[in-house]
């Protein structure tokens, strides 16, 4: 609401100014008829306005101004100076009004009636209201008013820019963006320049500052998009005799400008046909035994980069059945496919051209055209739309959405000796072709890769786009998996991947636009322009796309016994005895390094602290003690039973990383080592592979956290932020703020007092802190940016050694 | 009259290009193809982070482009919000109308009645005044229509 008095005021303010000059031409020209109908139409707009604000002052003010100007436009009455007048105290009457609207506080009583009378006509003409009313939403007592009117215009926080100049403003920080990135590559290849580079590094962090203002400067909140609603809701339901409660959740969502735009069609069709066809007549719904009045709920929420739109009904839900008929009759889907497909996939089909359940065509929809566009519009810019129903329950649709439509992550690919980018959201995988997982083959002129046990299509880029065939042999492409916004899964081959980050899409030429693969361009850290790929169109137009999502299955080409020759993928290694092993790729989560003085051999076993975590460490010699090799790295296997919730782990020391291969030789099981559960040949060295089931038993255990000491910081954001950081670097877990356990206190000198007495309940080690550089009376403190001190005595008081500092 | 023209060589024709329609000359660096565009868009290329596309003028006029030569320089021109570069044979000088625009009997032969206005009289002769929004368009009607 305080937005919309806001574009009231600001509306009002803007007509005001712009009919000063009228008013003032009027004033000498009492017969000038334009003059006469601009000022008419400003006391007829602010009349309609106030009377949806409910400011029934205003509203009597302008529309006795309205009926004096009506008559002078009917002829009724000739305008004479006493009229122009009057006409202009009501309009500096309005303005003062609008003033104390926006400052908030009450408007002095009394004074209408006067200016009213001085139109010269008689109050029959004025809609009868009480005089006393109070229009203005302020709540300040009339004793501070004149307090008050002293600055209404401090009050005034916002301002209007004209869009243009924001996009301006935008696309010039896109390009300082580029020319940094230009600069940035530009400095690097000159070599190490330190008394450059720091500017350098502070302009960048700068910018990147000003580039997130100004995004935020063009994001709206959706509300101005979901204002109109109730309205277009009560004006579609009384049409068709239906009831109809709205119910709207989150419009302070904040969203980029042209991204409102772009959903509003979308959006606003949904709604129409939900309002049509899914809420059912108060009948009916008496009849189902629901409320008479159906409910549409339209909520948006933000989730990191994407922004969903959910709009529910609780009206009829969509009727597979129907659906199901109208998909066979269309000859989209066959009748082996519909036994096979379930209710939620066979519903995604509303979407696709042509279709519509709609028993008659109304002026609202049901002309089959339309959710399919829905779908296109917000493909386009990089959104997606899918539907859940129940029946005779209610249906609902969401809608995903990018935050913002110019910058995005990109990665950047080689083909045929040219780079293209594609976008980051759109990519779910990259595998090298030479993995034997992915089984790259032919099938005549299409090639087809095999992805987590489907068959999936795969694109040579460089065919795409009719580029002279590269000189990667085809067992040396990259394959991206692409995941459409349909759900729809193809690879596209390209040589190689160039790099990935931010990038800012600027549009092309028509002409270019109209090759139908491209999104726009971009330039690269040298200034190269780079042309950014359209795979929603390229999957279109190499046929690929599926009319329905539910068309990707399992591939049925490959028989079921084919996957247990799958060859096994394992790690390579050797171990400390020397041996060639191999573990399943599937048990290893990362490869670690740590230092030998992170291993604890206080327990039976060895222990290793990553991260925070002790895991218990298998692979090391026997013999090998806490005293051999100090600081020596070590590379750890982290391998994990991959059972999420309550997973098991361990490390697993090796003396040598080598690479991952496929395991295709038969495995010849052993038992003599009970760690190993067979051996292989591999080339033409013998491996044994680790048995992970042997592994997990003997030295599997849950993660757990070591035991850091805990240290308490003072209170507030230097501690937090500054200090915080430098604790936990030393090793050191920071104290909750109502936690009592503590093994050590940092806190400034002055309030060491409150945490040293008895009654504070710390008995440990206290960091005394000072904020000036100078020792004052005790040396017991420690300058609190004196890095090095802070440490030692952190270390100290950790080994035990020092007592409180 | 006194209208000022840039004049350039293309596909061996003297031409005139109203000066106010030219934005800037600007000296062409790396190209950046673009596939599978019709030929008379010869890529993108990049000026101080604006991307421009660039157009061969012989080729977008109807002519083959290997015939003539080539200049390093383009004329940039805006239409519809885009920048697009625009190669000739040679952009010669900035010179002064000596006459208005004038059609001549019989036009100026099918290729060239696209995209000219008439002939004007220059410093340096006779020129054909080019108008470049139909010289950037002259094929992309091809391309809507076909």
């Amino acid at each position: 609401m305080d937005e919309l008095l806001a574009d009231f005021v600001a509306e009002t303010r803007e007509m005001l100014e712009a009919s000063s000059g009228e008013i003032v031409a009027w004033e000498a020209n009492p017969a000038d008829r334009a003059r006469l109908d601009a000022i008419f139409r400003f006391v007829h707009t602010v009349k309609g306005n106030c009377g949806f604000f409910d400011f029934p002052r205003l509203a009597r003010l302008s529309h006795a101004a309205e009926d004096a100007l009506a008559d002078c436009r009917n002829g009724h009455r000739q305008p004479d100076s006493d009229l122009v007048s009057a006409v202009l105290a009501i309009i500096d009457r309005i303005a003062a009004m609008v003033d104390a609207i926006e400052a908030g506080e009450s408007f002095p009583e009394g004074g209408d009636e006067a200016l009213i009378d001085a139109l010269g006509q008689s109050d029959a003409h004025l809609p009868a209201s009480g005089t006393t009313t109070i229009e203005t939403s302020g709540t300040n007592p009339p004793a501070n008013r004149a307090q008050q009117r002293a600055e209404p215009h401090a009050k005034q926080r916002s301002i209007r820019l004209p869009v243009d100049l924001l996009d301006r403003v935008m696309s010039g920080v896109s390009d300082m963006v580029l020319a940094r990135n230009d600069l940035a590559h530009r400095l690097r290849s000159a070599g190490n320049q330190p008394e450059i580079d720091g500017p350098f590094e502070r302009l960048s962090t700068i910018l990147s500052d000003v580039r997130d203002a100004i995004t935020r400067m063009r994001m709206q909140r959706i509300e101005t998009l979901f204002a109109a609603l109730p309205r277009m809701v009560r004006d579609l339901s009384n049409d068709l005799g239906k009831q109809v409660m709205v119910d709207i959740q989150g419009g302070d969502v904040e969203l980029d400008r042209e991204m409102i735009e772009m959903i509003r069609d979308p959006l606003t069709h949904i709604i129409r046909n939900s309002v049509d066809h899914g809420i059912e007549s108060p009948s009916d719904r008496l009849a189902k035994g629901k409320r008479e009045m159906g409910f549409l709920t339209i909520t948006a929420r933000q989730a990191g980069n994407l922004i969903s739109i959910v709009v529910s009904d609780d009206g009829a839900g969509l009727d597979d059945d129907a659906i199901a008929q109208k998909a066979l009759a269309m000859g989209l889907i066959s009748e082996d496919e519909r036994g096979r497909m379930d209710r939620d996939s066979l519903l995604q089909v509303i979407f696709h051209p042509g279709l519509t359940t709609a028993q008659s065509v109304s002026s609202v929809s049901g002309r089959g055209v339309g959710l399919d566009v829905v779908q296109q519009n917000l493909e386009r810019v990089g959104g997606s739309i899918c539907v859940t129903s129940t029946k005779g329950v209610g249906t609902q649709f969401t809608l995903q959405i990018p935050l913002t439509l110019s910058i995005i992550t990109g990665l950047t690919v080689d083909v045929s000796g040219q780079r293209f980018a594609i976008p980051q959201s759109y990519i779910e995988e990259i595998i090298h072709c030479s993995s034997k997982a992915l089984d790259f083959t032919r099938i005549g002129e299409t090639g087809l890769v095999t992805f987590r046990g489907k068959r999936v299509a795969c694109l040579m880029l460089s065919e795409v786009l009719e580029l002279a065939p590269s000189d990667v042999a085809e067992e040396d492409h990259t394959m991206i998996m692409v995941r459409l916004a349909s759900g729809d899964l193809f690879a596209l081959a390209v040589d190689g991947i160039h790099s990935h980050g931010d990038i800012v899409v600027k549009p092309l030429a028509p002409a270019l636009m109209r090759a139908r693969v491209y999104a726009g361009s971009t330039l690269l850290d040298d200034g190269q322009p780079v042309l950014l790929l359209d795979v929603t169109n390229i999957a279109e137009q190499a046929n690929i796309l599926s009319d329905l999502s539910a068309r990707l299955r399992p591939s049925e080409s490959e028989p079921q016994h084919e996957a247990t020759h799958q060859p096994c993928r394992a790690m390579l290694f050797t171990d400390f005895e020397g041996r060639n092993c191999a573990i399943r790729l599937e048990l290893v989560q990362r490869i670690e390094t740590i230092t030998s003085d992170a291993i604890d051999y206080s327990g039976s076993r060895p222990r290793a602290v990553i991260d925070g975590v002790t895991l218990p460490l298998a692979g090391l010699p026997k013999t090998r003690r806490s005293d051999d090799n100090v600081g020596e790295k070590l590379r750890l296997l982290h391998l994990s039973d991959g059972d999420s919730g309550g997973e098991n782990a361990l490390v697993y020391a090796v003396a040598q990383l080598k690479e991952a291969a496929d395991l295709t030789n038969p495995l010849k099981p052993v038992h003599d080592d009970p760690l190993v559960e067979a051996i292989t040949l591999l080339g033409h060295q013998s491996v044994s592979v680790l048995d992970g089931h042997a592994l997990f038993a003997q030295y599997g255990d849950r993660p757990q956290p070591s035991d850091r000491p805990i240290c308490r910081l003072p209170e507030g954001q230097w501690a937090r932020t500054i200090l915080g950081p430098l604790v936990t670097h030393a090793g050191y877990a920071i104290a909750d703020l109502d936690d009592d356990r503590a093994d050590i206190a940092i806190c400034f000198d002055e309030e060491s007092e409150d945490i040293a007495s008895p009654g504070a309940g710390f008995d440990g080690p206290i960091v005394r802190l000072r904020k000036g550089h100078e020792a004052s009376k005790s040396d017991a403190t420690i300058y609190q940016y004196d890095r090095e001190g802070l440490l030692d005595a952190l270390k100290q008081a950790r080994s035990g050694k020092g007592a409180a500092i | 009259m006194n209208t000022l023209l840039v004049i350039a060589m293309i596909a061996g024709r003297r031409c005139a290009i109203e000066a106010p329609q030219v934005a800037s000359v600007i000296e062409i660096g790396a190209i950046t193809p673009v596939p599978r565009t019709p030929d008379y868009i010869v890529g993108i290329c990049a000026v101080r982070s604006q991307v421009l596309s660039v157009i061969d003028g012989r080729i977008a006029i109807g002519f083959e482009a290997d015939q003539f030569p080539l200049d390093h320089r383009a004329f940039v021109a805006h239409q519809d919000g885009d920048a697009y570069a625009i190669r000739v044979d040679t952009i010669e000088d900035v010179c002064t109308a000596l006459s208005e625009a004038e059609e001549i009997p019989g036009g100026f032969g099918e290729q060239w009645s696209k995209v000219a206005r008439g002939f004007v009289e220059t410093p340096m002769g006779p020129a054909l005044l080019l108008d470049i929004e139909a010289l950037i368009l002259a094929r992309d009607a091809f391309g809507a229509a076909a």
